[in-house]
């Protein structure tokens, strides 16, 4: 269904040099910058996918959409989605694709929320009947109802994303794109929603594709994620997979007597750990620990933390995905194969 | 014949909206349009205190009747054929919104024109007739004698027609410096003053001295509101009459031409910024 091949997008910065001279001279000398926005990504999704785009901000995910939609041209790499090219066609192409950009909306501000569905209705040519049921459908699924008549401007935040997401399925696109469409919700509305987008994967086969920073979302509807940093990728494959790999690392939770002491703990020496194997954070006197457990068992390291410091108080944990993520974040390890 | 029908319901939607959009906004526009009825006023008490001192009746074949129709005529020109595509489509490329255009299977000066159409619509059923009955019956009173015809009015309609979408492309096209310039503000308020000026809006042209006045009707804002007023007026006719609207079609067709190539341009080096 998708097929995106060592996609890039640069964009090219101007800097000025501060203050006012800064200003005049950038008037003459334009001196700019390339940001590599989107840095060579390659990956398939099949039809009926849901596929999580996970990265931290700036990371290059909401330009790597805008290509995929066809509202960016890219810079260099090939670009395939339901046998088209996006931006070749653009008009087109956007008939079978729908968009939500979560920190956006296309609904119309002023009018009633019915409005934007009417207008939407002409637009992709869709006939009576089957808006009449699809409306039904996406009621049910996103319940509308109760604010269906009322100006968009007058809406919650949970209620227009919900609004937005029914006007980006509302002529059954073969795939749908959601650019963090849980940001800013509270946690019951991001469940609702997740939920929502589930049922409408699972009744109408669309392919998705979701970039969120709540891992949450991700655990509920993703099968499978890609996780980009500074425009390149550094992750493809399953949510277990990932978690098989890196479940490894463990969490030691202490609280010590002194808070100087601390520095004493010395993982590197003491068993020849790199940076990439283990995490040290400093709160008061509490010290959170997160090593790789295959590198060093479990057994070893409490023995060592407790000889060498004075311990209030000692908690071990399973790393969350979380935790798990900003490792791989920190050390960039390659995890793709 | 498929293709117009389809036309007519992807942008008649956005007309209707345009139509919607006006009834939610009806309060600002009742005060906006009390003022520029007011600055009408002002402008007819001027012109009454230039021909009270002059002595003349007469002015450069403008009578001051004709003045009184002139400054109001030429003010409903204002008000149909002003357009805020400059600006809805300055803002929409700086905070990046347009996108959520890109992403519908539309054109972007199409979804903006037919929006603002439905506003017109609206405003003239609301301002166009009543003004319009108000001036004639001024005129009847005024001369003795129904001045109005039927073929003058028909005409007038289908050159503000024009009027209008050279307006809204001139404007668009500024609109796109969007694309090369962060702030639009200044520029905008010149322009603004230019149009107004070169118009007629503030003196007709017919007052000026002769190569001046030829140069500033070969111009592309003479056919923004004064060639309708002059139309309606009967001060064109025949050959005059012809030629003014082909020169508002052909400064049409150069228009749109030009704000074509522009977004050609700037769509394959679109950058949007944020989310
Ligand atoms: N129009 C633009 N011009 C210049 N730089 C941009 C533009 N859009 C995005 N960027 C840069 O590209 C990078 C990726 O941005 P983005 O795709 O929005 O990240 P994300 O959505 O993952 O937070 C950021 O460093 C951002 O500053
Ligand atoms: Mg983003």
């Amino acid at each position: 269904m998708i097929e995106v091949k060592d996609l890039k997008k640069e964009f090219k910065k101007t800097i000025k040099d501060p203050g006012l001279s800064g200003s005049v001279k950038s008037l003459f000398h334009k001196k700019t910058e390339t940001v590599k926005a989107v840095d060579g990504l390659t990956f398939d999704v099949a039809e009926g996918e849901i596929l999580g785009f996970i990265g931290p901000n700036g990371a290059g995910k909401s330009t790597a959409i805008k290509m995929l939609t066809g509202i960016l041209t890219p810079t260099s790499g090939t670009l395939k989605i339901n046998g088209q090219i996006p931006y070749k066609n653009r008009k087109q192409y956007v008939k079978e694709i729908g968009v939500v950009f979560g920190q956006r909306t296309q609904l119309w501000w002023d009018l009633p929320l019915t409005e934007t569905y009417s207008v939407l209705k002409e637009i992709y040519m869709i006939d009576e009947s089957k808006f009449k049921d699809r409306m039904e459908f996406l009621n049910e699924v996103l319940d509308l109802q109760e604010f269906i008549k009322s100006p968009v401007r007058t809406l919650s935040l949970g209620q227009r994303m919900r609004a937005d997401i029914a006007a980006s399925m509302l002529h059954s696109p073969k795939v749908l794109f959601l650019d963090e469409p849980t940001i800013g919700l509270d946690v019951v509305v991001k469940d609702n929603i997740r939920k929502a987008i589930a049922k409408i994967n699972k009744q109408d086969k669309t392919t998705i594709i979701l970039t969120t920073h709540d891992l949450n979302d991700i655990e509920t509807l993703c099968e499978r994620i890609v996780m980009i940093d500074k425009g390149k990728m550094v992750y493809d494959g399953s949510l277990m997979k990932m978690k098989n790999t890196y479940g490894k690392i463990r969490e030691v939770d202490v609280s010590l007597f002194d808070g100087n002491s601390a520095d004493k703990i010395k993982l590197s020496e003491a068993f020849g750990l790199t940076c990439e194997d283990y995490d040290i954070e400093k709160k008061g006197t509490g010290l959170v620990l997160k090593f790789d457990s295959s590198k060093v068992n479990m057994t070893d390291m409490l023995n060592y933390i407790l000889k060498t410091v004075g311990v209030r108080d000692i908690a071990v944990k399973e790393a969350d995905i979380e935790e798990i993520i900003r490792m791989i974040y920190r050390s960039e390890v390659k995890l793709s194969e | 014949m498929n293709r117009l029908r389809k036309i007519r319901r992807t942008y008649g939607a956005f007309t209707n909206a345009g139509i919607q959009d006006f009834i939610a906004y009806r309060a600002n526009f009742l005060g906006f349009f009390l003022g520029e009825i007011l600055m009408c006023f002002v402008m007819y008490f001027i012109w009454k205190a230039v021909y009270a001192s002059s002595g003349k009746t007469d002015f450069m074949g403008f009578s001051m009747v004709d003045m009184m129709v002139y400054v109001f005529l030429t003010n409903i020109a204002g008000f149909i054929t002003g357009t805020d595509s400059t600006y809805s489509i300055a803002e929409e490329i700086k905070d990046g919104s347009i996108i959520m255009r890109l992403i519908k299977p539309v054109k972007v000066d199409l979804s903006f024109l037919f929006f603002e159409l439905g506003n017109k619509v609206m405003l003239m059923t609301c301002v166009f007739i009543p003004v319009m009955l108000g001036l004639e019956l001024y005129r009847y009173f005024a001369l003795g004698y129904v001045a109005f015809k039927i073929s003058r009015l028909i005409l007038f309609v289908i050159s503000i027609s024009i009027s209008y979408l050279l307006a809204f492309y001139l404007n668009l096209i500024f609109g796109y410096l969007a694309f090369f310039l962060l702030n639009l503000w200044g520029f905008n308020i010149l322009k603004e003053s230019i149009i107004k000026f070169f118009s007629g809006a503030i003196i007709p042209l017919a007052f000026f001295p002769g190569p001046v006045r030829a140069v500033f009707s070969r111009l592309p804002f003479a056919s923004l509101t004064y060639t309708p007023v002059m139309i309606y007026m009967e001060k064109y006719t025949g050959s005059e009459l012809v030629i003014n609207m082909l020169m508002q079609v052909m400064w049409l067709a150069i228009f749109i031409l030009i704000s074509k190539l522009i977004w050609i341009w700037a769509e394959k080096r679109l950058a949007v910024q944020g989310g």
